[in-house]
């Protein structure tokens, strides 16, 4: 990446347009998909469809690309978030199956997802691995831990009844008429937001993805850092994991898989809203609402369920390429 | 802390001390060659314990059923090759196992439409190398780095494989299929004869000619290929749609191989780039290369087929690749912090 300090004021007019469509492309992309679908299918703009969108799309995805974007800004990438979360909706339903208290159950969950972060903090910030390669070793052993505990991949049910009334409530309860998964989301969100703005953890952790030896000169520890980072990663997918769980009351092995694809498209379209092409909250959630409104709209128009798949990559391609054109014509020269 | 692989030790003109040199070089000769002894090994034993493991029949079956794997692993080998070491940044093509998906549906389509085997084939390939085209472009014109731009395409590929099959088995029998499904002989599989020819004419080119070297030079040392006049974009772009063609190829005999296209060719995806990234311990300066590739899709594809002589679940399988993984990159990773 290139710097400019100063450009002539005549020739920078058609860059600060290109500049802006980098910023704004993906407001733009969101308003155009927004009104593209309200026009093209009735029901798209009703209250009840887009709280749809919030609970049955966001939710659970937004949960996974927050705790992508902790391991985009350090550089890195984390690979094994399904993971992650699988472990914690195993050890979550084994627990309950098991007749353990669902705040025992939960506790439980969360450590194995941050076991899994921290089996890889100990390969990447201990021996050194390259986060995309240790990684994508835990999700091979995590896919294989799973069917061996599973007879080869039964998913594992909690009986219709009889489950306990806090584990429903964890997935279906509302708070004053806010579903409880999406609150934990908005809060996972917020408190990203503020970790990375507000707190010295946060600023460290986005300098290591920036300028690493740079951190690493100035004293600061950034391989516990790092380590600290991976876990917490470990954690969040966690909770998306248990959320998952007790939605659905079965955990299906190797299920969270699923979120790893979209979860890196989102965190990566969300780095186009920043100017210096950094991952960032807020460009993460618009990444992950422009995915999930996709989604939705795609699943209501009259279109073969299997154009949705396309036209989610075509949207992302769009995106990715309007803004990696731009950005390179922006800062080339 | 970047998203670096380096699998390839960076070359360095500092002089070191005799001592640490010599001990850098040993421990990169121990991991080569103790991964070949460690293939041996397994060879050993599964041939000690299962007692068919090591007829002809069976080594055959085995390089048959390593061929499809192997040529996408091939494939994707040549980007990792001209995009240099970082996996983010720098050569990587998620989009292999889709577009074989794809390649594979159109071909079976196009054969219960009525077409022979001729258009089928072209139609196949060309899939491939559009995908392959598209991927190109993505990168090098729009400067999409690989890892999404790929990931992206991988998505638009998979969407349309459904859409073309409703995602259901499409069945297809052509003479051609049936010749690549029949065994020779001494019965071998012809896919194995096509495993190995494809290897020898891609390491052919890759390791032994004048281009091959040059894509080496772009991806190892991008700034001193520039400098010396060689066309980077070309070359990459070139690897992005050489790889997309071993996709196109890999849909052909995995049609043969199933006698259809079938779903599900996503999963296909992590084992290949296990595959790609593994083979380079089978070099002698441990970077990606054609026939270190192979090797890796064999030791693999014995694993797997040991372990179901042995009645040892299958499922351990991916276990034991994340496990091999790990440990090669561990060993890397950590001989290379010894030489530095």
């Amino acid at each position: 990446m290139s710097f400019q300090t100063s450009t002539p004021a005549a020739a920078s007019l058609p860059r600060a347009i290109a500049g802006s469509l980098v910023r704004y492309g993906l407001i733009l992309a969101l308003v155009a998909v927004f009104a593209a679908f309200s026009i093209a299918t009735p029901t798209f703009l009703t209250l009840a469809n887009l709280q749809s969108v919030l609970v049955n799309n966001f939710t659970l995805l937004a949960i996974v690309s927050i705790a992508m974007t902790f391991a985009v800004s350090l550089g890195g990438i984390d690979l094994s978030v399904g993971t992650a979360a699988d472990f914690a909706s195993f050890a979550f339903v084994s627990l309950v199956l098991a007749g353990q208290s669902v705040v025992f159950a939960a506790a439980a969950g969360l450590g194995a997802g941050a076991l899994v972060g921290a089996f890889n903090a100990l390969l990447i910030s201990g021996i050194g691995v390259s986060p995309f390669l240790a990684t994508l070793g835990t999700l091979f052993i995590g896919r294989s831990i799973q069917q061996l505990l599973t007879n080869g991949g039964n998913p594992v049910y909690l009986p219709p009844t009889g489950v306990p009334e806090s584990f429903r409530y964890l997935g279906h309860g509302t708070i004053g008429g806010f579903p409880v998964p999406l609150a934990v989301s908005v809060v996972i969100i917020a408190a990203a937001a503020i970790v990375f703005a507000r707190t010295r953890f946060g600023r460290v952790v986005l300098s290591i993805g920036v300028q690493p030896s740079v951190v690493r000169y100035s004293g600061v520890a950034s391989r516990s850092h790092v380590a600290m980072t991976f876990i917490l990663v470990g954690l969040i997918a966690a909770v998306a994991g248990l959320i998952l769980t007790a939605t659905v009351t079965v955990y299906i092995p190797s299920s969270g898989n699923a979120f790893l694809l979209n979860a890196i498209g989102a965190t990566f379209i969300g780095t186009t809203l920043s100017p210096l092409g950094r991952p960032n909250v807020a460009g993460t959630v618009l990444g992950v609402l422009l995915l999930s409104i996709i989604a939705n709209g795609l699943l209501l128009t009259d279109l073969n369920f299997y154009w949705q798949q396309v036209g989610t990559g075509t949207v992302i391609f769009a995106v990715l390429a309007l803004s990696f054109t731009s950005r390179k014509s922006s800062t080339a020269g | 802390m970047s998203a670096d692989v380096e699998l390839a030790p960076p070359m360095s003109f500092e002089p070191a001390g005799p001592n640490r040199r010599q001990a850098g070089s040993v421990a990169a000769a121990a991991l080569r060659y103790g991964s070949l002894i460690a293939f041996a090994a397994i060879l050993v034993v599964f041939s000690l314990t299962a007692p068919y493991f090591l007829s002809i029949g069976n080594i055959g079956n085995v390089l048959g059923q390593s061929t499809i794997s192997g040529v996408l692993a091939i494939g994707l080998t040549i980007v990792l090759i001209a995009g240099g070491s970082n996996v983010v940044k720098g050569g990587i093509d998620l989009s292999l196992a889709a577009n074989m998906g794809l390649s594979a549906a159109v071909y079976a389509s196009l054969t219960q439409l009525g077409y022979g085997d001729a258009v089928a084939v072209a139609a196949s390939l060309l899939t491939g190398a559009l995908i392959g085209t598209i991927n190109a472009l993505a990168v090098v014109v729009a400067g999409i780095v690989p890892l999404l731009a790929t990931l992206a395409v991988m998505n638009v590929v998979a969407g349309l494989e459904l859409v073309l099959t409703q995602n259901t088995v499409l069945p297809a029998s052509t003479p051609l299929l049936a010749m690549l499904a029949a065994s020779d002989s001494l019965g071998i599989p012809v896919l194995a004869y096509y495993l190995l020819g494809f290897t020898v004419i891609t390491a052919a080119v890759v390791q032994y000619t004048p281009l091959g070297l040059r894509l080496y030079a772009v991806g190892e040392f991008p700034d001193a290929a520039r400098a010396a006049g060689l066309p980077l974009r070309r070359l990459l772009a070139g690897a992005f749609i050489a790889s997309g063609i071993s996709g196109g190829i890999a849909g052909i005999l995995s049609v043969s191989y199933l006698s259809g296209s079938t779903t599900g060719s996503g999963e296909m995806l992590l084992p290949v780039v296990v595959t790609a990234l593994l083979g380079s311990v089978f070099s002698r300066r441990l970077v990606p290369t054609v026939t270190g590739t192979l090797l890796s899709a064999l030791l693999v594809g014995f694993l797997v087929n040991g372990f179901q002589l042995l009645n040892i679940s299958s499922t351990l399988v991916s276990g034991v690749q994340g496990v091999l993984i790990l440990i090669v990159v561990s060993a890397t990773t950590l001989l290379r912090k010894q030489e530095s």
